[in-house]
């Protein structure tokens, strides 16, 4: 390696053949993908963001949700995905095009979120307020997402937590919601793959028993 | 070993090492803060695993938050600081002249730990990107590009300037690092922070970038000290050497194609696994090529070298893990699990501190003119790095298989699954005390290293420089 400019050359193009062939490679594969147009339903699936949850999604972003949690459900043969409820088929590239940041997650600490505002049974807001508000054995409380007050002097909040057991608050006190709370339960339960697109039907993986 | 090591060999401490005195001990003494604070995070980050609701009302130190704080500061606090400083050394002792213009390196090196501070306090309050080795948020991104291509200036100048026109297989391994960093770093940048690529493209690059980083950065930088300090330390010619430039290209054309392996059964097209579990085997020629180079390293009494052949041990099984581990029986099990943390440690602090340390202590003594104070700390040191290592990565890798195993049975619940796994966080956490007494050990050595080297400074040309024999044993 006498010759300093060809030994530069090298390591320059060795590195642009592997961005070429994966960056590249991939955007040419999914780079065209669009929403897909069901005439029956009269929208395009997967449906844009709503805003809060587009807001939502930092407040997911900058507490690092996704250290804990993945979103995208594999594919069957991979682990037990489907039979743990996370969803009905696997996460196909399209489901992701309209966010804005995609969390595939690379940790599985607690559950996979991918499909976590179209589980059965459902989760409603309060079910994933009072989660993350307790906390379980398993994941920490975020209680500085919440406003403990007290409704002495104010109109009681249509928000407030209803807690019970040891939870329960004192009567004149109350516990809010603050508004990153309300993003981050908008953005989660804004999450969810059901819709079929023709590239999703679950393919059946090649030999029995695999898994 | 070419005649430019041999040059160098002769003169033991040299105008070379004096005039890399500055910007090297700023960027190792940098370095060294900020391998205790990673430390420190990654122990409160296992001990919240572990018990979540440890400081969980702090929202500073929310789980997610200190594991980015915590890798962070590990990435370019310490082993950007660490490696840079290596390179810097190596590449003006094998250019065989002093290095030029080294106040770009001390300027670059305090705009970069600047930006590291910023990013580190940035992710504590709420601003980070929750992106796997891009944490910190994006407005910094750029000024770290900047302050790398400053620091690295010098090392590419002594390079260029080299004295023999012949290169010796540290030179391709530390330029190589140099020169890709800012490449990979730009475009990941670029793709994930200033223009986002489209959907699932984030993840395809994300992947790309942190296999990169380690692969094309890092291990670069520990191959390069590891190349340099073998031979010059046994005093003899590296084995099988003519194969070294196979080994090098090897791993910088395949390695950048690993690092779709962790994606498999996701919803990426599938020829991305496949081809980064196919790399993932071929690269076991270039850890081969290695392990025959450096072979010489292991048995030697020489601290120096004794954590260059951990290093390197820990390098070369992390390669095979690696390998086995990419194919898809296997890492169906290990995917999404604390196994994957395993053989990012083995890695991070297994290969790469480790090889780094000795490099350090054997630097450390020609750019102070003086040999480490206390024997018993460096014994300390070693100790608990490598007792700490196993310890941590043992603990890591079996919380893994139980957790993998457990994901995969869909009856057991996550509160079962932590249960299980408690014990074997514990372990991890064993490890990972150890690791950060280890390295508090070091950096307090480091300070009486420099205390002593300020407070008398001798010239180096006077110095009749003897090697102190815990140290170096068996060259002259």
């Amino acid at each position: 390696m006498r010759n300093g400019f060809l030994f530069f050359l090298g390591l320059f193009a060795a590195l642009a053949l592997s961005w070429a062939g994966i960056v590249l490679g991939s955007n040419a594969q999914l780079g065209q993908l669009a929403p897909l147009m069901d005439e029956n339903e009269g929208k395009a699936f997967p449906e844009r963001f709503p805003g809060l949850a587009a807001q939502g999604e930092k407040v997911y972003r900058d507490l690092g949700c996704a250290t804990c949690h993945t979103q995208q459900v594999r594919r069957p043969g991979f682990g037990s995905d489907k039979e743990r409820g996370w969803g009905d088929r696997q996460s196909v590239a399209r489901d992701y095009i309209q966010q804005p940041v995609v969390h595939l997650g690379e940790s599985r600490i607690g559950p996979d979120l991918a499909n976590v505002g179209a589980r059965k049974p459902a989760y409603d807001e309060a079910d994933l307020y009072k989660l993350l508000y307790a906390g379980t054995d398993t994941m920490p409380s975020y209680r500085f997402l919440f406003e403990t007050r007290s409704t002495a002097d104010r109109q009681p909040s249509d928000y407030a937590l209803r807690l019970t057991g040891k939870l329960a608050t004192p009567s004149g006190v109350e516990v809010v919601p603050t508004e990153r709370a309300r993003l981050l339960v908008a953005y989660l339960l804004s999450l969810h793959q059901s819709y079929e697109y023709p590239e999703a039907r679950p393919i059946e993986p090649a030999k029995e028993g695999d898994k | 070993m070419t005649s430019a090591s041999q040059a160098a060999a002769t003169a033991e401490v040299t105008e070379i090492d004096a005039g890399a005195r500055g910007p090297v001990s700023l960027l190792i003494a940098s370095g060294l803060v900020w391998l205790v604070v990673s430390s420190a995070l990654a122990l409160l980050q296992l001990l919240q695993a572990h018990s979540p609701a440890l400081l969980a009302d702090c929202p500073i130190f929310t789980y997610g938050r200190t594991a980015a704080m915590k890798e962070t500061a590990f990435l370019y606090g310490w082993a950007a600081n660490a490696g840079f400083a290596v390179a810097l050394w190596l590449l003006a002792r094998l250019g065989g002249a002093p290095l030029r213009s080294t106040n770009w390196s001390t300027v670059g090196a305090l705009f970069w730990n600047f930006a590291v501070l910023a990013g580190v306090v940035a992710i504590a309050v709420g601003e980070g990107n929750s992106i796997t080795f891009l944490q910190a948020p994006r407005a910094i991104q750029p000024l770290l590009l900047v302050a790398a291509a400053a620091i690295a200036a010098p090392a590419i100048l002594a390079w260029i300037g080299r004295r023999q026109q012949a290169t010796f297989a540290a030179q391709w391994y530390a330029v190589a690092a140099l020169f890709l960093f800012p490449w990979l770093f730009s475009a990941a940048q670029m793709m994930l922070l200033w223009a986002p690529v489209r959907g699932v493209l984030q993840a395809i690059s994300a992947g790309w970038f942190v296999q990169g980083v380690w692969t094309l950065w890092l291990a670069p930088t520990a191959l390069a000290a590891a190349y340099y300090l073998v031979p010059k330390i046994t005093g003899r010619v590296l084995p099988a050497y003519d194969f070294a430039p196979y080994g090098f290209w090897t791993l910088i054309v395949i390695g950048g194609w690993t690092g779709g392996r962790h994606l498999i059964g996701g919803p990426v097209p599938a020829w991305i696994p496949s081809i980064a579990i196919v790399s993932a085997t071929l690269l076991l020629f270039h850890y081969i090529i290695v392990a025959l180079n450096l072979r010489g390293a292991f048995g030697v009494k020489s601290t120096a070298l004794r954590f260059v052949a951990a290093g390197l041990l820990a390098y070369l099984v992390g390669g095979l893990v690696d390998a086995v581990f990419a194919f898809r029986a296997l890492a169906a099990i290990t995917q999404f699990t604390w196994f994957t943390q395993a053989q990012l440690q083995l890695a991070l602090y297994g290969a790469f501190s480790l090889t780094l340390f000795g490099a350090i202590y054997f630097l450390g003594t020609r750019i102070a003119g003086r040999a480490w104070p206390s024997s018993p700390l460096l014994r300390a040191h070693f100790a608990a790095s490598v007792l700490g290592t196993v310890v941590l990565v043992a603990g890591l890798a079996v919380a893994g298989l139980t957790q993998g195993n457990a994901l995969a049975d869909a009856s057991a619940t996550f509160e079962q699954i932590a249960a299980d796994t408690r014990v074997w966080l514990e372990v991890a956490a064993a490890g990972q005390a150890l690791l950060l007494l280890g390295n508090i050990v070091f950096a307090y050595h480091f300070i009486r290293l420099a205390l002593a080297a300020v407070t008398s400074p001798v010239a180096p040309d006077a110095v009749s420089f003897r090697r102190p024999p815990a140290m170096e044993a068996s060259a002259s």
